[in-house]
């Protein structure tokens, strides 16, 4: 059973399982038995070779269980099996063919016997002289019949042995060495030769225990196959009652809907046909007056009268049947109850299906991403997703919500495809693991959708995939089984260029950081006290800084204004690079360096203490890098009129960091979040 | 303007083709070469000028210099023109290797007998790219100029005298102040005559000091083991410090080891291209 968690609306750990639907009988009662049975493949040791290799165990485990699966429900009949011919069929699927006849008798419960038919539980002696070949069990029991016969050849003799033929594996006499059959064999002393096969018969003991210990083992384990079996049957016998219940009440059903029409139907005919008996003895009445009117008539004799009755019949009659008197055709429609009467048997239940843990990145505010898998083949036309909404209120067990954790808002590195962030969490309570909420800005419409939510980050920073060219608010919430905290309060973040933060850490003592963060100072060269403070981390010779900068391998720009007289050096550097070096100096780091000579501005392009010779006849003021770790280069340009200065190309074998190093006083002013130049992609 | 393609070959899926063509501005038969790349096919490229150096025709660049694969990826047509008038039989044209025939110095002549054929600076500027933009899949209004040597310095002065015209101009060695080295002063002062001061009218550094047009961004490699640096033919010093001055932006590279050769400018051919490219597929 697998907790997903939402971002929207945050969940707990909790062990209570989704509510199944109470129709789902089909999908939990075929369960056979638990993969655990599978889990350890040293269990199945004794088999002596699997069908499948050793990695498609699982695989393997599948199709057995569901050909076992099918095969149980094909045959219901055999509900009341035994117990041996189960269990050889067990065996079989397992492919252990070869092993049949052996296995059956051990799987039949006959452990005892078998070890007292084992040959090494024999006397030593026999054994000595029995099998003795270091093979496996098989090999001993062939040699068995013949170890018997040797053995009552060697009875007679012993007494005189006093020699053991290495070659006939047979105690002789000395003599027989000398002159008999033995004479060209090897011999050892029988002392010693006792010694060495009774180191051999303890090893096949050794061998022996260990393979009882497995049996048992696998004894066990088919006990435990046999209780499932059981259960497995005692479900499906569930499930056909079920079934057939249904098919019954439909058909009930039907019946009663039958007979219901027919008698409806019977009632509309009985009602007209009696209608039309009254009116017909209506009519029969009217006949019958007339008839009299007209005797009368005819007594009375007056013509004019006579001829005045004209009406002699002014009604005709209506003969014909109002209804007919058979009863309609009626389709009876059975194909429900078929429909029903089919689905017991063609294809078996599928196994219930393992929910997979939650993957990252799998869930947003208003979706969730589950996925799972099926053991075997079954035949599957949908699946039932059952899900319940986990209080958000205290668990339980007592324990509180976590506090909102606080990103570190200045230690945000970003860059246009990413971001860094990373926070601390102020929490005396535990926290299991963060979810990170970011929702994507868009000028229209309202801020506060989460678009994507990245959940169960173990540690107090992670980094995020981003669109380019896009604002985002990102906020954390710590989680544990208490439940989840409220947002920390959110960041904002631009991947219109990279962001990096200046390293204090690595901060020479001498150079200064000023308020807004990014700009750097040095206002004297040498400090006349010296006892200023120098942390493990920073430069201790170069006027340094190191730059934070996300690791993420794309193309990051920035640029560095300086006054046309400062002297500096700036670039890239591997976040190990020597403290008491100079940037440029060496082969961890790669800068421009800014140097005036009483003739000129000199511009020096270092790695490994080399620079190439170049001049640059306009001294650039703010100078843009670009490090461009697909491509593989570290680029100059003067931002200014978008003039490329120098390139290395270099494969740089690890995350590098912005340096910047002042060697005279000064200040340097780092400009983040820039966009990429389109000029800076040639050269 | 009949062109006659005297030769084609595949190269990098595009062609490097030489064609002659009647000069009205020389009054003699030029040849050039031209590659076109596999861009060229479905649509217009822009059009970089290579102008060589001395002695050279227009074989050397398009077969010593490798730049087709690097043209062919940024999609551009390469010319690459002889460098003087040929076949006119004027006296004196083949006496010497730095002067006359190979030697035509991207200037206008002035003096007698060379102003009626040696014009290579008008033939550069309007008839030949007239005759490539009525020829080929061009675009007009976007074409650079480099060159190598002589022909650096004819792509500065180009460069410098026609602001606007060319979208970026860079050069491999070239001869940045003429009025100052022999090669300079015997090819202006036979082709201009003995006033120095017509010369400057041809000189790159001298052009830069007065150059206000829109703003080039140079790129200039010069090999350290140039015996002609050496030999104080080239004076890039000069160039660069009226540069400085004028805050014109240079890159200028000097290469370690390098020397004036075609292998020199194979090594930093892919740089070049890719600087053009820079502004003419901006």
């Amino acid at each position: 059973m697998r907790n997903y968690e939402t971002s929207g609306q945050s969940q707990h750990h909790s062990t209570s399982p989704p509510v199944p639907e109470p129709s789902d009988t089909e999908t939990e009662g075929l369960i056979f038995y638990h993969m655990d049975l599978y889990g350890s493949k040293e269990r199945f040791d004794i088999f002596p070779e699997e069908p499948s290799g050793r990695g498609d165990r699982s695989l393997g485990d599948t199709r057995r269980e569901s050909a076992l699966s099918s095969e149980k429900v094909q045959h219901p009949q055999e509900v009341g099996y035994d117990l041996e011919k189960e269990v050889a069929e067990l065996a079989k699927m397992y492919g252990l063919d070869e092993d049949r006849e052996k296995e059956l008798e051990l799987l039949g419960g006959h452990l005892e016997k078998v070890e007292s038919r084992w040959p090494p539980a024999r006397t030593e002696k026999a054994g000595l002289q029995g099998g003795l070949s270091s093979g496996g069990v098989s090999d001993e029991w062939n040699s068995q019949a013949v170890s018997e016969e040797e053995e009552e050849e060697e009875e007679e003799e012993e007494e005189a042995a006093d020699v053991f033929c290495s070659t006939c594996k047979i105690p002789i006499r000395a003599f027989d060495k000398l002159f008999g059959e033995h004479k060209d064999h090897e011999v050892a002393q029988l002392p010693s030769a006792v010694e060495s096969e009774k180191e051999e018969i303890h090893k096949n003991m050794c061998k022996l225990e260990e393979q009882i210990a497995q049996m048992e083992n696998v004894a066990s384990h088919l006990e435990e196959i046999f209780i499932t079996v059981e259960e497995n049957f005692g479900r499906q016998e569930q499930n056909f009652e079920v079934h057939y219940n249904d098919a019954v009440q439909v058909l009930a059903q039907k019946y009663e809907e039958q007979l219901e029409a027919l008698g409806e139907e019977k009632r509309q005919k009985l009602e007209a046909l009696y209608e039309q008996l009254v009116s017909c003895g209506k009519h029969l009445d009217t006949c019958k007056e007339l008839t009299d009117e007209t005797q009368e008539l005819f007594l009375e004799n007056d013509k004019a009268e006579f001829m005045k009755v004209k009406k002699f019949l002014k009604q005709e009659v209506n003969l014909e049947l109002s209804t007919l008197p058979d009863f309609e055709e009626r389709v009876i429609d059975v194909s429900e109850v078929e429909q029903l009467m089919n689905s017991i048997n063609a294809i078996p239940a599928p196994c219930a299906p393992v929910i997979n843990p939650q993957a990252p990145n799998a869930a947003t505010g208003t979706s969730l991403r589950v996925c799972w898998g099926l053991f075997s083949d079954d035949t599957v036309e949908c699946y039932q997703l059952c899900y319940q909404p986990v209080s958000n209120e205290r668990h339980s067990d007592g324990q509180a919500a976590p506090s909102p954790p606080i990103i570190k808002n200045k230690k945000i590195q970003s860059c246009e495809n990413a971001a860094l962030v990373c926070w601390e969490s102020r929490d005396i309570n535990p926290v299991d693991s963060y979810t990170v909420e970011l929702s994507k800005l868009t000028d229209e419409e309202n801020e506060d959708i989460i678009t994507e939510s990245i959940v169960g980050i173990p540690n107090c920073e992670v980094l995020i995939h981003l669109q380019p060219t896009q604002k985002y608010h990102i906020c954390v919430r710590a989680q544990n089984l208490g439940g989840s905290s409220e947002r920390s309060e959110p960041v904002l973040i631009h991947t219109t260029g990279t962001c990096f933060y200046l390293n204090e850490d690595t901060a020479h003592p001498l150079l200064a950081i000023l308020d807004d963060g990014f700009t750097i100072s040095c206002d004297e060269l040498e400090n006349p006290e010296c006892d200023l403070p120098v942390y493990d981390n920073s430069f201790t010779r170069c006027i340094a800084i190191l730059g934070s900068l996300i690791p993420f391998p794309g193309k990051h720009y920035w640029e560095v204004e300086a006054e046309e007289d400062t002297e500096y050096r700036i670039g890239v550097a591997f976040e190990n690079t020597p403290r008491h070096g100079h940037l440029g100096a060496n082969n961890s780091s790669w800068c421009m360096r800014h140097i005036i000579t009483p003739s000129r501005h000199k511009y020096e392009f270092l790695h490994s203490g080399m620079t190439p010779d170049i001049r640059i006849t306009v001294p650039p003021r703010r100078i843009g890098i670009l490090l461009d770790y697909v491509n593989c280069r570290l680029s100059f340009f003067n931002a200014d009129i978008a003039q490329h200065l120098h390139t290395f190309n270099s494969h740089f074998q690890h995350y590098v960091h912005p340096c910047f190093a002042l060697e005279t006083p000064g200040i340097l002013r780092i400009h983040t979040g820039i966009t990429t130049p389109p000029w800076t992609a040639l050269p | 303007m009949a062109l006659k393609q005297v030769s084609s070959n595949k190269c990098f899926e595009g062609f490097q083709k030489v064609f002659e063509h009647d000069s009205a501005e020389l009054k003699c038969k030029m040849k050039f070469g031209i590659y076109l790349p596999p861009k060229a096919e479905t649509g217009k490229c822009p059009v970089l000028y290579w102008l060589s150096g001395l002695t050279c025709t227009e074989q050397n660049f398009i077969t010593k210099a490798a730049f087709q694969q690097a043209a062919a990826e940024h999609g551009l047509i390469v010319v690459a023109p002889d460098t003087s008038p040929r076949g006119c039989n004027i006296e004196g044209e083949d006496e010497s290797w730095d002067f006359g025939t190979g030697a035509g110095f991207y200037v206008d002549a002035t003096e007698d007998p060379w102003k009626t054929n040696y014009r290579m600076y008008s033939y550069i500027k309007d008839e030949l790219p007239k005759l490539i933009n009525a020829n080929f899949p061009t675009d007009p209004e976007r074409m650079s100029i480099f060159g190598h040597s002589m022909g650096g310095h004819g792509a500065l002065i180009l460069a410098l005298k026609n602001p606007g015209k060319y979208k970026s101009v860079s050069a491999f060695a070239p001869i940045c102040n003429p009025i100052q080295c022999q090669w300079g002063k015997k090819a202006l002062g036979g082709y201009l005559g003995p006033d120095a001061s017509k010369w400057e009218a041809y000189d790159a550094t001298q052009l830069v000091k007065s150059y206000s047009g829109t703003r080039l961004d140079i790129l200039i490699d010069q090999g350290k083991d140039d015996q002609f640096l050496s030999a104080g033919q080239l004076l890039p010093d000069n160039f660069i410090a009226a540069c400085t001055e004028r805050k014109i932006p240079v890159v200028f590279r000097l290469q370690q080891g390098y020397d004036h050769s075609y292998y020199f400018i194979a090594s930093f051919i892919n740089d070049h291209i890719k600087h053009h490219a820079k502004y003419l597929n901006a």
